[in-house]
């Protein structure tokens, strides 16, 4: 009798804990659990005071009478709703996570008297971020209702095909967000369609530079004789050789085994008027070229000259020493950070953050130490001035198709985008903790401050809307410098053409598929010198490769899709 | 008796046996949920996933899933390299395993066996991604530990991670380092398991040790041996993801000799979360096993019946 007892017992308390675990589990990947969810926080909400009801009402009462452009007045928000908004990004923690709460308490009471919801933010640490981001759309059970997103680095236009993104139509948009739709031109609503649908919110309005290059050292770029700087791939040989013989302790540049691909599309269009298309696979291989933008091809099948002539250097960077010998290897590279004490000589990314490193900032210590130090910045595409701006939807704003609340979603993205005091929170802070304003009106650390953990710009990554007109200059940025490069940009820029292609893949996927990796195989010995052989061999088999894998198809494929939309 | 037995009908057995079947439960229910119910999703290999229509609303597309693995032209090698690392793996593990077994039952000391037992379980403990770093940290050319000692007596650097053909046998010898502490375990447990009076009566017989080990401990372990390796051949078109991927990392050098399926399909379709191809794959290394492990269950059966699965 007691054995049975037990047998019971043990039985009964394993399915318990099976049925418990499957619970959790469900929650997450079927949509049948939500509703429970929502209704509970539902109860929730009136149980957490009768003055949360009321204030709703007492706003909209007091909006009628003081203004009537509360454009929400006609709106029922008498229901308080939490919205998630999802952005690449390491939560914080520990001071950093105080400070952050402190911005969002009085973030959300502003949001809560506006338009009575709450915003949370759902983070999606570096690690594998694109796979954590995808997987976490794929999820579709209302987790998160903004999507921070981007065409170019976010996979926006592959989840707008898989029914990730909700649909935004013109009535919503005019309704729920009336500020972005009137301030977002209509010919840029028009490169955020797929299939004649809005899916993004641009950030159409806001200048900056993603174009890659070498930040480097000017002060030493002069004593190895470049009086003017670095200028050319052969300037950065001479610039890498010297720092070497000059400096032996520091690595000219600790590059991990990522940099390949920018590496060849630097050289690429410095050496040709290849204009890329965005979003097609990592390597943007497939373009058209600035005097013939629809005619599609690939320069890494029709440039071997040039190619050859990049593995040639590319050796001679290895033989130099440039990068550590086990560089393809090397995932713990902090170059950046070493960049800013002196610890390497050059650091290979985008524009914007060259105007990091090129100001005296509290933590960029090589001006501290180093009197004479200054840096440069030697951008790809200076040769053959070949320099394309930056699709408006590098960010852009979506709305998870899984959210419960889009059109409250809607009214706070409205709100953070062009409200000044959402926006200078959210971006900035709380004025006094987080920032200040100088009698110049350039923003500046105030006392007391500290990088690590009271930077809120740096934690809510807020990439997906900023706006010009209440952005607030930093007074730490050595604006003249930053002017004239953008000045220089400006004189030879293109507009980026492709806004409006977003490519069918669905046919040609498998082929993309194996010349991604043919490309990053070849290309990451090509780009680091680890080749065997002679640079035109591993060339010519890179490019027989490509062509086995079907690259020529592809093209062909692409070409159609693009005469259909542009002629 | 056995009369009887025939005429119970269905329910009259459930009444019966209901103690044994309630024990059941738990393992049943578990299976069935982890196991079964989650079946129906391979459908996800065949479909051109749409997130808003489900697994099954998706558009069918038949085997276009499988088409990059078939046309990257590098199944072949793929398979090949998964499958002799998983043999060496096996047989290599499988045999250390026992010899390591032998040795700790042979020791007389009991602190000394603790010891050494909990010595060589520990690897086991560690994680991938840390093993990872450790091997990069031995190996690597500019600080390397390896290349540090060289150094200093005058030898030539190794420049391990420009090199294909040390990796299988680096890879190996990771591998050992890490699994024959645990593996071992169930091996010494079946020797604990030898009836000590078969051992007394060889004693007395006058058997040494090694006779001792030859025909009374390696018979005694063979049906566990078989067992294991069976079990061990279901997975073998499935690579070790987590010890390749970390120690290997994404070096182009080294494919020729370490890429796996895992890691190969890991990295084209990483950039695109295309997971319509990764089931494809799973689909495609659990049918190789399952055929594996029937063939090989076959032919078991057909040499000692006794010591095949089912």
């Amino acid at each position: 009798m007691k054995k049975k007892l037990l047998a019971v017992l043990l039985a009964a308390s394993m399915i318990a804990g099976l049925t418990a675990c499957g619970g959790g589990k469900s929650d997450s990947s079927a949509g049948e659990s939500e509703p429970a969810q929502e209704e509970s926080s539902e109860a929730e909400a009136p149980a957490e005071g009768e003055t949360e009801a009321e204030a709703p009402a007492e706003t909209e009462g007091g909006a009628d009478t003081a203004s009537s452009d509360d454009p929400w007045a006609d709106v029922d928000t008498s229901e308080h709703v939490k919205i998630v908004y999802m952005t690449t990004g390491d939560a914080p923690s520990g001071d950093k996570l105080a400070r952050y709460e402190e911005m969002m308490e009085q973030l959300n009471a502003i949001l809560t008297e506006k338009v009575n919801a709450e915003l949370e933010t759902y983070f999606i640490s570096w690690t594998d971020y694109l796979s954590n981001y995808n997987l976490t759309l794929a999820r579709m059970d209302g987790t998160v209702d903004l999507v921070g997103t981007a065409s170019d680095w976010l996979d926006a236009w592959p989840n707008s095909k898989n029914g990730a993104f909700l649909e935004l139509s013109e009535d919503m948009l005019k309704k729920y967000a009336p500020k972005t739709w009137e301030s977002v031109p209509a010919e840029n609503w028009e490169f955020c369609k797929y299939n004649g649908e809005i899916y993004l919110m641009p950030e159409d309005n806001y200048a900056q530079w993603t174009n890659h290059g070498f930040t480097y050292r000017l002060d030493w770029a002069k004593e190895a004789g470049l009086e003017n700087g670095v200028h050319s791939w052969e300037d950065m040989t001479t610039y890498f050789r010297y720092v070497k013989e000059a400096y032996p302790d520091i690595i000219p540049w600790d590059s991990d085994g990522t940099q390949y691909a920018t590496m060849v599309g630097g050289w690429i269009s410095s050496h040709s008027n290849y204009v890329a298309i965005d979003g097609i696979n990592s390597g943007a291989m497939w373009g058209g070229t600035k005097d013939d933008l629809y005619t599609v091809y690939s320069p890494y099948v029709t440039d071997t000259d040039s190619l050859v002539e990049f593995a040639k250097m590319m050796k001679e960077w290895d033989e130099i020493g440039v990068w550590k010998t086990d560089v393809l290897n090397n995932t713990a590279s902090t170059n950046r950070d070493d960049y800013r004490v002196g610890k390497v000589a050059a650091e290979q990314h985008h524009t914007q953050t060259w105007t990091d490193l090129v100001s005296h900032t509290a933590a960029n210590k090589i001006y501290e130490t180093d009197e004479d130090a200054e840096s440069g910045f030697f951008y790809f595409g200076e040769e053959s001035q070949n320099v394309v701006a930056l699709s408006i939807t590098h960010g852009a704003m979506a709305v998870s198709a899984g959210s419960a609340n889009p059109e409250r979603a809607l009214m706070v993205y409205d709100l953070i985008r062009n409200d000044p005091e959402c926006y200078k929170l959210f971006c900035y802070g709380i004025e006094g903790i987080s920032y200040q304003i100088n009698a110049d009106g350039l923003k500046e650390d105030p006392e007391g401050f500290n990088s690590e953990t009271d930077n809120i710009n740096g934690i809510t990554n807020y990439w997906w809307g900023r706006n010009d007109d209440l952005e607030i200059r930093s007074a730490d940025r050595d604006w003249d410098k930053i002017d004239a490069m953008y000045a220089d940009y400006d004189k030879i820029k293109i507009e980026y053409p492709y806004g409006q292609f977003v490519a069918e893949v669905d046919d040609i996927d498998a082929k993309i598929n194996n010349i991604n990796e043919i490309h990053t195989n070849y290309m990451k010995q090509i780009a680091f010198g680890k080749y065997s052989g002679t640079a035109e061999e591993i060339v010519a088999e890179y490019q027989q490769k490509l062509k086995d894998a079907g690259i020529d198809d592809v093209t062909a494929e692409l070409q159609a899709q693009f005469d259909a939309l542009y002629k | 008796m056995k009369k009887r037995k025939s005429e119970l009908t269905f329910w009259q057995k459930v009444v019966r046996y209901k103690t044994l079947l309630l024990m059941c439960v738990p393992a049943v229910v578990f299976f069935f949920m982890f196991n079964y119910m989650p079946l129906p999703g391979i459908w996800v290999a065949f479909v051109k996933y749409n997130y808003r229509d489900g697994i099954f609303g998706s558009k069918f597309v038949g085997l276009q899933n499988f088409e990059f693995l078939a046309t990257s032209g590098k199944l072949l090698d793929l398979t090949k390299n998964t499958i002799l690392y998983n043999i060496a793996f096996i047989l290599l593990g499988n045999f250390l395993a026992v010899f390591v077994a032998i040795l700790l039952n042979e020791m007389q000391s009991k602190m000394f066996k603790k010891v050494s037992q909990t010595i060589m379980f520990l690897p086991y403990f560690i994680s991938q991604v840390l093993v990872g770093i450790l091997v990069f940290n031995l190996l690597n050319y500019d600080t390397g530990f390896v290349n540090g000692i060289l150094t200093s007596l005058g030898l030539e650097k190794w420049q391990p991670y420009s090199d294909p053909n040390v990796w299988p046998v680096l890879l190996v010898i990771i591998y050992l380092w890490q699994q024959t502490g645990y593996n071992s375990v169930v091996y010494f447990a079946s020797i604990m398991g030898i009836d000590g009076e078969m051992m007394e009566a060889a004693k007395v017989d006058g058997a040494n040790g090694f006779q001792r080990i030859r025909y009374i401990i390696l018979p005694s372990l063979k049906p566990t041996i078989v067992i294991l390796l069976l079990f061990a051949l279901g997975g073998i078109v499935k690579g070790n993801f987590g010890l390749f991927y970390n120690i290997v990392g994404t070096n182009p050098i080294l494919y020729d000799t370490t890429d796996i399926i895992e890691t190969y399909v890991y990295r084209a379709t990483m950039t695109d979360f295309n997971f319509m191809t990764a089931s494809a794959v799973g689909l495609y290394q659990s049918v190789i096993g399952f055929v594996i492990v029937m063939v090989v269950n076959y032919i078991v059966k057909k040499i000692e019946p006794d010591y095949s699965l089912f």
